[in-house]
Order: C-alpha cells, then structure tokens, then sequence
C-alpha cells in the first residue's frame, strides 16, 4: 500500500495560540478517513495545509507533492467540498458543468448530467434559487464527475436535513468511492460517517491523539456494562471513561484483553462517538 | 488558453449586468434620444464657421455639402461618447469587485479547488477589464453612433440633401471605427496603473472597497498638501495629485491619455474646431513616446503582482 498523504511534525500558530502542534500521520490509499475532532483542534487547518491553503511548518507531501509550492498540480488530483467552499449565488447549473469540464482536464461530463438526472436541478438554475441541499448535490455532481485520487470533504453535510444528509453519503459509497481513490472527511456528525469509515484518526490541541484502521479500533477498545459486583475490580484495570445507564455502570477500556473483561459484565464495541466522549475528555474544561 | 478562455466566460456571466447590459441600455436610451431629437426637434443646428444654420430648412449643395459628409463620416463615433465616458466608470467597478466578491460571497474556495493558478486567475480579470470591457463597450458605442449617422442622413435626404453616397464612399466611414479599435493598446497601456492599484485593494480589503480605494490616494494628497502649506516641507503635493493620485484613480476614463500628457503631447486643431480623429489618433499614440506611461504600466504590473500574491497566500476565516 501506497500513502497518499504523510504528514510530519506539522505546525502552525495563529498568533500565539498554536493550531497545529508537531501533527504527524499518514493516509493509506483506497481509505476513507475520518479526521474528528473538537472545535479548534486544528482539523481544519491540517486540511487547509493539505490543500494547499495555507502556509506552515513541517514535512507534508500529498501524492508526492509539497501543496505549499505544487498546488495548481496538486488540483488535478485532489476536489474537495468545504462547507466554506460555497458555490457562487449567479451560477447557473449549466455554467458550472461548462466550467469544470473548461479548466479541469479530469472531468466527464456525462458523470455528472447521470448524477444531476436523479436531482430536481435544472440546467437553467442558479445558485441563488436553491435551497442549501441543492447547493451540495451540485457540488457533489461536480465532485463525482472529477477522477481524482484525493477527495477532502470538511462538514460537507453542515446543515442539510436528514434526507440530503443519508443521500450524500450513499452517493459517495456507491457511486464515487472505489479501492483507487481515498476520502478525507471532517464531521461532527460522528454517528453518520462511522459506518463508511475505514480509518480514524482523533485529533486534539493541534497533534494527533489517535490514528487507527475501524479494526485495529474495534480490538482495542471494548465497552463493558460492568454488573455491579464487579466495579471495584473494573475501576483497577483504568478505564477510560466510565458512564451509567439505567443504573448500569458502562466502562470503556484501551487495549485490556476482551478474555478478562468478559468477566465483569457485557461486551460491547464503543462507537466512535462514545470513544470520540472518552478521548476528549476535559477538552473544555 | 483554454483555462484562459472559461475564466473569461466566467467573468462575463458573473458580470454580464454591467459589462454587457448596462452599456446596451445606455447606448439604446442615447439612441432613441438621438432620433427624437432628429426627426422631432426644429433645432437640428451645425455650427460651422461661426455661423449656425437650421438644416431643415435648406438644401445643402456645394463645398458646404461636402465638408458636412466628410465630419460626419470622420466624427460620427464621437456620437457614441457618452457610452465610452460610461466604460471607465464599468471598468472601475468591476476592478473594485474583482477579487473582493469572491470573498465576500465566500466562493473563493471553490474557485481554488479547481486547478487554475492565482496567476491565471488574476490575469483573467485584467484581461476582462482592459480588452474584453472596452471591446464589447467599442461595438455597442460603434452600432449606436451607425445608428445615429444613418438617421441624420436620412433626414437630410428626407429634406432635400443626400448625403448616403458621399458618407457610404468616403473611406473615412470605414477608418473611424477602426482607428476606435486601435486606440485600444494605447488605453491599456493607460489603464494599467488603475486597474493594478484597484485590483490590489480589491485583494486586500476587508470590506469598503471603493472607500479603500479612493480614501487612501485623497487623504495622502490632503496630508501631502497640508505638510506643504503648514509645515513648509518642500514636497510638491499638487505634483503627487496629478502624477499618482490622479493615474492610479482616473486612468480607466478613455482619452485619459491626452490630459495626463497634454505638458508633452499638443493636439493640432485649428481655432474653434474640434480635433480631427486622425489627429487624435496620432497624438494618442504619441503620448507612448513619454516616460511617464511606461513609469505608470510598472507600477500596474507590479500592483497586480502583489494582487496575485495577496489571492495566493491570503486566509480567510
């Protein structure tokens, strides 16, 4: 396996408050990322540097280019859809499938008119008459249609509703995504992703708190709902969180052997919001 | 060239209300004007020589006749003027809003995620603002003045007085527009340090654009002026007026050219007569004999190389 990005001792301060703090990681090719991670961790900013839009310190190659001096090459390979990366209000839908295919050597025209046609947009329709879900339909149709190897997506979903939410993502798995291209998502709908996702990576005060593939997660951290006779004994193996549900103590616990946990209770795998809760911990306090 | 091309597209659909419509509206309203005015109005006057004369009411024969084909057939596009007085304020504007409405509305990104660079970008632009603008604005203004040409010519034949023949076979008819086009590299050359000063602020300024863009160069002369005046610095403020503020504000207004050289370049004409267009022509291109225009397309190039600079590395939010 080929990385597509490797990323080290990346930093980069906005004034004094530092953005990003010596992150290091890398990002294997055919996978599906999710990057989580609190407001201002600096998820945002390591995109921004992937991409090219912005300037920092630190090793970064992304598909063997250096996006600080490399970006016009870089677009051909990578798309990405911000939900800061707005589409302009005057653009009609025509327009904007005659640009990309203009300047944009990697785009099929015809991906993206198969794409429109299970939409209600119009060649004719502008921006400015759509509600925000079309916006992201039209992105995405525009996305879809590029053959590129890197898809960086940041809260594409950010205030759509649940239909155009569940869309998206389907669109994406069934009609964009295949083992040649690999997809960087940052959310805060973690419930939504952590089922398409392949890779983890958690990130927190500008460094990367965790990297790990959903199976490498799902081995090494378990949730128990310990029965109450066995508290004590849990609480000395250190979980890692520790809540209650209808009277049940549920512990989550980091690389401790399924085999012994068993004992105290239920066995469960924490979804990625519940280990995202854990890992954060303290964050704003 | 194709990127070029779709950059150029993309700007004319974003600002197709003001490059396109505004002055088409504008030439329609002066036409009509113009009509009204010749086939309603009783004081159709020429003034030549001194001496005004109502044309309705005689039938021009001889060398009066001739001379009249000949100014009309020569001066015709000058009909069209109030169109190219407008061009210099479309051009301002939408240098002013070039590199600022894709921040504000927040499609920079967008644009950045397709793999067209900042210089190319920016290049687009000033590409729209000093041949694409001034080449549409050139046709509708050569249409109207057509326009307006005819229908004086059909009026004088309606009184008597044809003048199709002599206007049709002069070879001045088909010059004029021509020599309109070719005054377009003079007033790129011209327009540069303004479209490079207001593509710089445009990529630079938060919000307030125009304020940004007039506000500094007017304040910087008053401040010049008043430590002239009050503190006896031996700074010429009115030479700053004129040479930079003045250049980097007003230098999209077409003929510009003949002001800011009027020291160097004279224009010939002759006591109470307008200026022939060929004459016009000559000293427009004389004017790039000067230092100064080349001193000022420096200064534009450089200005729109730190507009390249401010898209490329500017963050927002």
């Amino acid at each position: 396996m080929s990385a597509i990005i490797t990323a080290s001792n990346l930093s980069k301060q906005y004034g004094k408050k530092p953005a990003l703090d010596g992150a290091s990681f890398t990002v294997e090719a055919g996978r599906i990322v999710g990057l989580i991670g609190p407001n201002g961790s600096g998820k945002t900013t390591t995109l921004k540097a992937i991409l090219g839009l912005t300037q920092f310190d630190g090793e970064l190659s992304v598909l063997g280019m250096d996006p600080r001096t490399q970006r016009e090459a870089l677009m051909n390979e990578v798309c990405f859809i911000a939900d800061v990366a707005i589409l302009p209000r005057w653009l009609k839908v025509k327009d904007a499938i005659a640009f990309v295919e203009g300047v944009h050597p990697k785009f099929d025209r015809s991906k993206a008119e198969k794409y429109l046609a299970h939409t209600k947009l119009s060649p004719d329709m502008k921006v400015k008459a759509m509600s925000k879900g079309m916006v992201v339909q039209l992105h995405l149709a525009l996305v879809m249609a590029i053959d590129a190897r890197l898809l960086v997506l940041d809260e594409p979903t950010l205030g759509l509703d649940i239909l155009y939410r569940k869309q998206f993502y389907q669109n994406l798995l069934e009609d964009y995504f295949d083992e040649h291209k690999t997809i960087l998502i940052t959310t805060h709908q973690i419930e939504e992703v952590e089922h398409i996702l392949t890779d983890l990576m958690f990130i927190q005060d500008g460094k990367i708190s965790l990297s790990a593939s959903m199976d490498e997660v799902g081995e090494r951290f378990t949730e128990v709902m310990v029965e109450p006779q066995f508290i004590a004994a849990a609480n000395a193996l250190q979980p890692l969180s520790q809540r209650t549900v209808f009277g049940k103590a549920i512990m989550l616990f980091d690389g401790v052997q399924r085999a012994q946990l068993s004992n105290f209770g239920e066995l469960r795998t924490p979804s990625v919001a519940d280990l995202f809760v854990a890992t954060m911990k303290g964050t704003y306090a | 060239m194709k990127t070029m091309k779709w950059l150029i597209k993309r700007e004319l659909w974003e600002n197709k209300g003001s490059l396109v419509w505004a002055p088409t509206v504008i030439a329609s309203l002066l036409g009509m004007l113009a009509l009204v005015a010749i086939f309603l109005g009783k004081n159709v006057q020429f003034n030549d020589e001194g001496q005004a004369m109502q044309i309705g009411k005689v039938t021009i024969e001889g060398a009066m006749r001739s001379r009249i084909a000949e100014t009309l057939s020569q001066a015709y596009v000058a009909s069209a003027m109030p169109v190219f007085m407008i061009l210099s304020l479309l051009v301002f504007f939408y240098c002013l809003g070039a590199l600022h409405d894709e921040r504000a509305d927040r499609s920079l990104l967008f644009w950045k995620s397709l793999p067209v660079s900042d210089l190319t970008t920016v290049l687009s632009k000033v590409l729209t603002a000093v041949v694409v603008a001034p080449l549409i604005t050139m046709s509708i203004g050569i249409v109207l003045s057509l326009v307006i040409l005819l229908a004086a010519c059909a009026f004088l034949l309606a009184h008597g007085t044809n003048l199709f023949g002599a206007v049709l076979g002069s070879a001045d008819f088909y010059l004029a527009p021509l020599r309109l086009v070719g005054l377009l590299p003079v007033y790129i050359l011209w327009a540069l340090p303004t479209v490079g000063w207001l593509l710089m602020v445009s990529s630079m300024a938060r919000s307030k654009v125009f304020l940004w863009a007039v506000g500094t160069p007017v304040v910087t002369s008053l401040l010049l002026l008043w430590a002239e005046k009050a503190l006896h610095f031996g700074f010429d403020a009115g030479w700053f007026a004129a040479n930079v503020v003045n250049r980097i504000l007003l230098g999209v207004v077409p003929g510009s050219w003949l002001v800011f050289s009027k020291d160097t370049v004279s224009l010939p004409h002759e006591d109470n007569k307008l200026a022939l267009p060929d004459a016009i022509f000559n000293a427009s291109w004389s004017t790039l004999g000067g230092v100064s225009v080349w001193i000022g397309v420096a200064a534009g190039v450089a200005m729109i190389a730190v507009a390249v600079w401010m898209r490329r590395r500017r963050e927002e939010g």
